[in-house]
């Protein structure tokens, strides 16, 4: 039994952080979303360096300039986010980096030979010439894992490996890790579920906003006071009171909406309520975002809008009409991040109006922009300044006071705080409720369970592509989420 | 629980694509009554249209599958056939120092292109465009020092045949088949498909993507540099306009996508690519038959690249700049 | 000290390479013989900034040079020589700059082929057109009001002396695709879709159309640079060969970004006019033509280095 100690000190995004783990041994690490938990995984494995503090293994201390010095010394990492190549078979993928040759050529032999041994380790019976496009979400997740496991780690670092499989995978994964416990590796295990916590940590540590909160053995955690310390901040006065009237007119109403992802949804929006739609990944809620928006559409039954129409089939169509949108991704799908704050701020007014119109009207429409940039609270030195430069937080506002600019009747928001510092959440929340309370209708869909009870005035919890349940506010996050880990959905045979 | 699928299947498109050009091929020489094109020997003449483009689109397949590209090719290629008459003079006894000089000075503008593109982080259009330009101009300036011609005996190359099949096809089909198996069977090759595919997945394993990116831009060189190689011999004395006149550029990109290599790089094949050639080369072969005018046929040309390329990117989603 | 940092570092290279100019040649040194310089140098000025639309939303038009020689041939073949052929000429060599903008466009954005093999294409295309048309030997003259509007000047003009007509012209576009660019919803719009087309898209935008306007937009600059080339140069068939390099160099010179989102009108003209300046230089030098060429493609290369390793910084 050799002891593994790794300490970390870095800046901004992680504050003096420390932890050991032993060989044969699992340290879970929780933690909000951008807390920090896989940036620091990141400088365990190579990809980041550490700005001050240091990595030990076996006692040594050890510097890494390049992911492949960190596999040499023996860690390995399953990322949360896929990253296969689809065009190549799981052998390839299996192998990519240490594939068996002689002489630089590859054994093939060899090397399918040992991708399913490893998947065999892993329980699962995929073929492994196949390539890896065609294998679905969770069959990549495994092939994920075998990865990992082909390359005889003795430190594996699991981020959300659980998130694509249902109970019979994670079970073989269970088993998988006893296995590994038994062979002497030590385990690091990034996790938000906390049933999987408790049951397979030897130590649980608490990230919050980069900084350790507590490292706890597994005699003395237990859920309430992991999540206080994830948390760590009164709910109560952070989230805006409920909605000021009863919900007014129907905006939308969707009857047995689907597509290739979306089964049987009923779902009607009224003015005047924030609605939340929560779920795990790969539920379907961003996919009912997007449908909603017309990015990708339902292609089974009706929709009905305010306006008399259907479904919106485009999102331009979408915005045109009357419907807004905050995607989930503010960096790639909503910000050009070169362009100055203003420009950012008046894309959909510019967007949908004529192309010659802002001549004429170019000092009006540009204060309407300053006097919502300030109300949104953007705090930026220059209106001018590229919204690259900008936090989290202030890039999110000025996404928020872009939409704010159409008055859309129904607001469709994805992850609306996620990323961004507490101050701003507080602020966006208070956004969105006294926009619903003006009159329009918002739908709030959000992998922080939290948030949506806070937030919203009614919840829809969806689960594998369907809507599960409908909770009121006030529910707990127990009930939230007990309903999103449902498997026993009917899957519905398309027709 | 699928296998992988048979030789055929995974092979259609280039095989699609040979039967398809080999039936307009045949059918136009029998509907212009030009039935020589149909006997050994002319088929042979069509496979010979194939050489220069081919080595020169092996070179490119190499780089598009690893997320780069090449537009210097065509300049490349001048710079590869001036430098072969010149180094040669005449002299037989010269031959063997010519290719490996030729061939080193075109490596190197390969590894040029490679160090642009992975260290210093120009886009490889800018930087193989510029490359390229550089190139142009100075070997049109140097061009009156350079002057030379090859000796007859090296005329071989181009003109000279074993057993009825012309020795440049072999050395094409020679090259093809060691490229096809570095692709497929090492270790190398395997990482090449994988930085083109996802560059950071390849440097999470571990991979040193600059050294596979400048690798696969020297490959290309080296394919310029022997295709200049081979033009020296066909024509006698290389010039500087040989690259730009055959339109080396455009035709070898499309005919690594025709031949169903992804231009964002990680799939791709060398018997699709050939195909591409192939398809190439029957046009041309289709147009003289037809007895098209030169510059009539230019036009079509460029219509047609495009539209075949257009025949597989349309099915691609998201925005393409 | 902040305004100082905002000025265009092409502008100071610009101010150096025309001191260096004036101080190599006399003729530069006087009034006419500066504006005769502005006069050569409008095509190129003009070609940057059609290219630049281009480059900013994110693509690349490698067949303007092509359409400038199908532009002089054309007005060569269509004229004849007769003078009073000449507006007839014009109009039709601006309806074929259109057409091949919008299939340029088109090519691009809905058949998703990425621009630099459709522009090419087009390039073959376009001179294999030209060649086609003028019958493989391209020849003939431009009549003399249409060579007017490339090499006519204005005489006894006050402060300057002469006033090319080339002059106003560059004027007249450069202040309409200024306007174009900077003061309409199009011209942010093209700025925002070069820098994140799915946040363009998601905000409503008409990403497509805005595109083909682009390239419209680029072709029919190169038309224009085309009649005031067609002033100066012969009628052959290189005459436009190599202008839409120059005039991307040109583009990236005055910092306009390859990938898109970041550039402006004063931008490209003045990395044209420093482009230019550079090149007359390098002839006042003694550099061949070929020369030239090679120095360009290292300007290029270089600032695309820049911009990379700006952006890495970071």
């Amino acid at each position: 039994m050799r002891a593994i100690r790794k300490v970390f000190g870095a800046v901004t995004v992680l504050r003096e952080v420390s932890l050991q783990c032993r060989a044969g041994q699992v340290h879970a690490i929780c933690g909000e979303n951008g807390a920090g938990k896989s940036t620091l995984m990141k400088v365990l494995g190579g990809i980041h360096a550490p700005d001050g503090g240091e990595i030990r293994i076996d006692g040594q201390a050890v510097r890494f300039g390049h992911p492949s010095e960190a596999r040499r010394a023996g860690i390995a990492i399953i990322h949360q986010e896929l990253a296969l190549l689809p065009h190549r078979t799981v052998a390839q993928n299996i192998f990519l980096g240490h594939e068996p040759a002689r002489w630089g050529v590859i054994d093939t032999q060899a090397m399918n030979a040992g991708a399913e041994a490893a998947l065999r380790r892993v329980g699962c019976r995929i073929d492994p010439r196949t390539e890896c496009g065609r294998l679905s979400v969770a069959e990549q997740q495994m092939v994920e894992i075998a990865k990992a496991v082909s390359l005889d780690a003795r430190i594996l670092v699991l981020d959300e490996p659980t998130a694509a499989l249902d109970d019979v995978e994670s079970q073989k994964l269970f088993d998988l890790i006893a296995e590994l416990r038994r062979a002497g590796v030590a385990m690091l295990y990034i996790s938000h579920r906390m049933a999987e916590v408790m049951a397979l940590a030897d130590d649980i540590s608490v990230i919050k906003d980069g900084q350790l909160m507590a490292t706890l053995p597994a005699a003395e955690a237990t859920v309430d006071r992991i999540v206080r310390l994830m948390v760590g901040r009164e709910l109560s006065d952070f989230y805006p009171p409920a909605a000021a009237q009863p919900p007014g007119a129907e905006v939308l109403a969707v009857e047995q909406g689907g597509n290739d992802r979306l089964h049987g949804i009923d779902l009607r929006l009224h003015a005047g309520e924030i609605v939340g739609v929560a779920g795990l990944e790969a539920s379907g809620k961003v996919e009912l975002a997007r449908a909603l928006y017309g990015e990708r559409r339902f292609t089974r039954g009706t929709v009905r809008a305010w306006d008399g129409k259907g479904a919106a089939r485009s999102p331009r169509e979408a915005a045109q009409r009357g419907i807004g949108y905050l995607p989930d991704d503010r960096k790639r799908e909503g910000l050009g991040l070169q362009q100055s704050l203003r420009d950012n701020a008046a894309l959909t007014l510019r967007a949908l109006a004529g192309p010659f119109a802002g001549a004429a009207s170019a000092q009006r429409s540009r204060s309407r922009i300053d006097a919502l940039l300030n109300k949104v609270e953007v705090r930026a030195a220059d209106f001018e300044m590229p919204v690259g430069a900008l936090s989290g937080g202030n890039q999110q506002k000025v996404m928020v006071a872009r939409w704010m600019a159409r008055e859309p009747r129904l607001w469709v928001v994805c992850e609306p705080t996620r990323g961004i510092d507490v101050g701003a959440k507080a602020t966006i929340y208070r956004l969105l409720r006294d926009y619903a309370d003006a009159g329009g209708a918002v739908l709030v869909v959000s992998s922080d369970v939290a948030e949506i009870i806070g937030l919203c005035d009614r919840i829809c919890v969806m689960a594998l592509g369907r809507i599960v349940a409908h909770l009121p506010r006030g529910s707990s996050e127990e009930a939230v989420i007990a309903q999103a880990v449902r498997h026993d959905v009917a899957e519905e045979v398309p027709a | 629980m699928s296998a992988q699928p048979h030789f055929a299947r995974r092979h259609l498109i280039p095989i699609t694509l040979v039967a398809i050009s080999a039936c307009v091929y045949v059918g136009t020489a029998i509907a212009t009554g030009q039935h020589a094109q149909l006997t050994l020997a002319g088929v042979m003449g069509l496979v010979q249209r194939m050489v220069a483009l081919g080595l020169v689109a092996l070179g490119q397949n190499f780089v598009i599958l690893a997320g780069s590209i090449d537009l210097s090719v065509a300049n490349l290629i001048s710079v590869s056939a001036v430098l072969a008459s010149y180094f040669m003079q005449g002299d037989t006894g010269a031959i063997g120092y010519a290719v490996v000089g030729v061939l080193g000075v075109a490596a190197a503008v390969g590894v040029v292109n490679g160090l642009l593109v992975a260290r210093l982080g120009v886009s490889p259009l800018i930087a193989t465009l510029g490359v390229g330009l550089v190139l142009q101009g100075v070997l049109t300036v140097a061009f009156t020092s350079l002057q030379g011609q090859v000796p007859k005996a090296y005329q071989a190359l181009a003109y000279g045949s074993v057993a009825g099949v012309p020795i440049a096809v072999l050395v094409l089909a020679a090259v093809a088949v060691a490229a096809a198996l570095a692709l497929t069977r090492t270790v190398a090759g395997a990482h090449l498909f994988a930085v083109g595919g996802n560059a950071d997945s390849a440097r999470l394993a571990g991979i040193r993507t600059s050294r596979v990116t400048i690798g696969a831009h020297a490959v290309a060189g080296l394919m310029s540099g022997l295709a200049g190689l081979y033009l020296a011999s066909w024509l006698g004395a290389g010039t500087p306009w040989v690259g730009r006149d055959g339109g080396y550029d455009l035709d070898s990109i499309a005919a690594v996508v025709i031949g169903g290599t992804l231009l964002a790089g990680g799939r791709g094949s060398i018997a699709g690519t050939m195909a591409g050639v192939f398809v190439f080369a029957t046009i041309d072969a289709v147009f003289n038959m037809l007895q098209i005018d030169a510059f009539l046929s230019q036009v079509l040309r460029g219509l047609i690249v495009v539209m075949a390329v257009g025949v597989y990117t349309f099915r691609n989603k998201g925005h393409v700049a | 000290m902040k305004q100082l940092r905002k000025v265009n570092p092409a502008l100071v290279l610009l101010l150096v390479l025309l001191a260096t100019m004036v101080c190599m040649s006399p003729l530069y040194q006087t009034a006419p013989g500066f504006m005769s310089f502005l006069q050569r140098a409008a095509p190129l000025v003009i070609l940057t900034c059609g290219a630049s639309f281009v480059l900013i939303a994110g693509g690349f038009d490698l067949s303007s040079g092509a359409l400038i020689t199908l532009v002089v041939i054309g007005c060569a073949l269509i004229t004849n020589g007769d003078a009073s052929m000449t507006w007839t000429a014009v109009a039709a060599v601006y309806g074929m700059g259109l057409a091949v903008g919008l299939l340029n466009g088109l090519i691009v954005t809905q058949l998703k082929v990425p621009s630099i093999i459709a522009t090419l294409g087009g390039l073959l295309s376009i001179k294999g057109l030209a060649m086609v048309w003028s019958g493989g030997a391209p020849s003939g003259y431009l009549p003399q009001n249409l060579r007017y509007l490339g090499r006519g000047v204005l005489r006894d003009v006050p402060i300057t002396g002469t006033l090319p007509i080339a002059v106003i012209v560059l004027v007249g576009f450069v202040a309409l695709y200024y306007w174009l660019m900077h003061r309409t919803n199009f011209g942010r719009l093209v700025l925002m879709i070069g820098d994140n087309p799915v946040a363009a898209e998601l905000a409503g935008a008409p990403v497509r159309r805005v595109r083909v306007a682009a390239f419209v937009l680029s072709s029919l600059s190169a038309v224009t640079a085309g009649i005031l080339l067609g002033g100066f140069s012969g009628v052959s068939v290189d005459v436009g060969t190599g202008y839409d390099l120059q005039a991307i160099a040109a583009a990236v010179i005055g910092g306009v970004v390859l990938l898109g989102g970041r550039g402006s009108i004063p931008g490209a003209c003045i990395g044209a006019l420093t482009l230019y300046t550079l090149f007359t230089v390098l002839n006042l030098l003694g550099f061949s033509e070929p020369l030239r060429v090679a120095v360009q493609g290292l300007i290029l290369i270089g600032a695309a280095a820049l911009t990379a390793w700006r952006h890495q910084r970071r």
